[in-house]
């Protein structure tokens, strides 16, 4: 192995990339998120996203406390797509899903 | 080889029935029930996985179900954590994201091209076609595992649910919160994502699989219900098709859409690793995982182990360690600091830098990370409880008050997501949450004042 400080193991992101983003500009966390790809892998940032957050602390100037954690959403674990469908026999008798909103759906 | 230790005069360990699993081809040792992660470990299987991007070998970090580092494909589905799946006849299981095998994987070659991190956003721009060429094969590459072969044979659907009191974690935090809060004669529900509830407990030197076993026997002789194997994934705020706040539950018979007039986050933390070159390595572990191995699986950890943090935590595992004959050190992580994990699919030792600053090389087979844990505050959030990020808390802790409520309308927390306090004090803590969540539902005057006491006796032990 080529030596790797890994702060995100799903994704394989290093200390030194995260180091680059702030460099970069990137300040907030959501953003060296989406730069980086931290987070964004199986256990989606249990492991990285604290040490992050105090690193944008830290390279920012900005207050611990002040750094918001980035959005978590359904399913926080991985669970398999079948729990999440209509029951076998019951799918020609669903009525239509409901319209959307957002999306392509919000013109 | 075989890592598991047998005399028991020490633990009990609960084993089933031996179930031999065929990991790619070849018949391994298991007993029933027994995660697939610790077999393989027992076994002396090193690595269970390659990352994503570098292809570094990897195996389990947390053993609980938290990190991502020991998917693998389990009875035909992909990306299934081994830490989680239980050995039973007929199991069998590989490793995913290698070629030609995870032992020697020729994809690792990505880490020796990219000593200093492969930057996507600069990657392969200079040529059009080197382009075209890059992309072709990085489409080969990405994701996780193979599809499945078969759909499954059932979509299971989902039911709904009513219950007074939802617990959500069935840890020690968790099972002192449903207690109370049944004292109330509310009727309640303890949901846990593991096999078996105990959360911590079975981590715990000094408290332990037994512990556990009595907590929860206690909790179920006052009425209880304790649903294992349900992780809930999810909140869901009130739409257009649902009135009230819904919990979705994945449980092995299918989706549980769960609503409740009080929610108690007792969620726990999550292991965390520390920051040096090679963290990564198979071997490093996080020390919960190496106390789950030693005290409710009976698998010896390791021959000589390092111990990284100065908390109560990581002297209560060197303690168990030394008396199931491992030498065990301690590196407080402080006055010493890790700088390197060496070897090359396995720990073979650590570097760190000691007191006077000269870098030293202890020899170990495993190094265990008792890093202060994070607050899985994640579902809470959702619900929308506000967090706060606290070094001292060991990340984003639910903020609450005095008496567990949290700022989200019905939801309380304690324990380790309100910031990391160790099994004694989330009991203590769940204990006030329970009670508080029965006193909305009902009033209940002696009820209050034990709450009130034992809200002040939190106040006053910190």
């Amino acid at each position: 192995m080529s030596r790797k400080i890994i702060v995100c193991r799903c994704e394989d992101v290093t200390l030194e990339d995260i180091r680059g983003a702030i460099e970069r500009g990137y300040r907030d966390i959501e953003e060296v998120k989406r730069y980086t790809g931290l987070g964004t892998g199986p256990c989606q940032g249990r492991e990285c996203m604290c040490h992050c957050a105090v690193l944008i602390a830290q390279r920012t100037g900005q207050p611990v406390g002040s750094v918001p954690p980035f959005t978590t959403r359904p399913p926080l674990t991985s669970s398999a797509l079948k729990h999440f469908v209509l029951p076998t026999g019951a799918r020609d008798a669903a009525p239509a899903a409901p319209a959307r909103r957002g999306g392509a759906d919000a013109k | 080889m075989d890592r598991r230790i047998y005399d028991g005069t020490r633990r009990r360990y609960v084993r089933g029935a031996r179930v031999p699993i065929d990991f790619e081809g070849e018949l391994y040792p298991a007993f029933e029930g027994e995660p697939l992660a610790v077999a393989l470990f027992a076994s002396g299987v090193q690595v269970l996985s390659r990352s994503s991007k570098y292809h570094r070998p990897r195996t389990f970090f947390c053993l609980s179900g938290s990190c991502g580092s020991c998917l693998m494909r389990v009875d035909g589905l992909p990306n299934m954590k081994s830490c989680r799946s239980p050995a039973h006849a007929g199991c069998r299981c590989s490793r995913q994201n290698a070629f030609p095998s995870a032992r020697f994987d020729v994809f690792a070659a990505a880490d020796w091209i990219f000593p200093h991190g492969m930057d996507h956003h600069t990657l392969a721009t200079s040529s059009r076609l080197m382009n075209e060429v890059m992309k072709k094969i990085v489409r080969q590459l990405g994701g996780l595992g193979q599809l499945p072969v078969a759909p499954p044979a059932a979509m299971p659907g989902a039911r709904r649910r009513h219950v007074d009191i939802a617990v959500v974690g069935a840890g020690p935090a968790g099972m002192a919160a449903a207690a109370a809060a049944a004292e109330g004669g509310a009727q309640v529900l303890c949901l846990d994502e593991g096999d078996l509830p105990g959360g911590s407990l079975h981590s715990h030197p000094e408290f332990g699989s037994e512990e556990a076993a009595r907590r929860a026997a206690e909790l179920r002789d006052r009425g209880v219900e304790i649903a294992a194997r349900a992780a809930v994934v999810g909140y869901f705020p009130p739409d257009s098709r649902r009135s009230e706040p819904t919990l979705a539950v994945v449980t092995e018979a299918g989706l549980v859409e769960l609503t409740a007039d009080r929610y108690v986050y007792a969620c726990g933390s999550h292991d965390q690793n520390a920051l040096f070159e090679d963290n990564d390595l198979p071997g490093v572990l996080s020390a919960r995982a190496v106390g789950l191995l030693a005290v409710r699986y009976g698998v010896r950890p390791a021959e000589r182990a390092v111990i990284l943090g100065g908390g109560p935590y990581a002297r209560a595992l060197a303690q168990e360690l030394l008396t199931t004959g491992v030498e065990a050190r301690v590196i407080d992580g402080i006055g010493e600091r890790p700088v390197l994990a060496r070897g090359s699919s396995w720990i073979e030792a650590l570097d760190y830098v000691d007191l006077k600053g000269k870098v030293k090389r202890a020899k170990c087979d495993l190094c265990a990370v008792a890093a202060l844990p994070a607050p899985a505050s994640e579902l809470p959030r959702q619900h929308g409880a506000r967090v706060v990020l606290d070094e001292r808390c060991g990340g984003f802790a639910v903020v609450g008050d005095r008496h567990g409520r949290t700022t989200a309308t019905h939801a309380y927390a304690c324990g380790d997501c309100t910031g990391f306090v160790g099994p004694a004090r989330a009991a203590a803590e769940g204990q006030v949450a329970g009670l508080s969540a029965a006193l909305d539902l009902r009033e209940s005057p002696p009820l209050r004042r034990r709450r009130d006491q034992a809200a002040e006796a939190l106040g006053v032990t910190p």
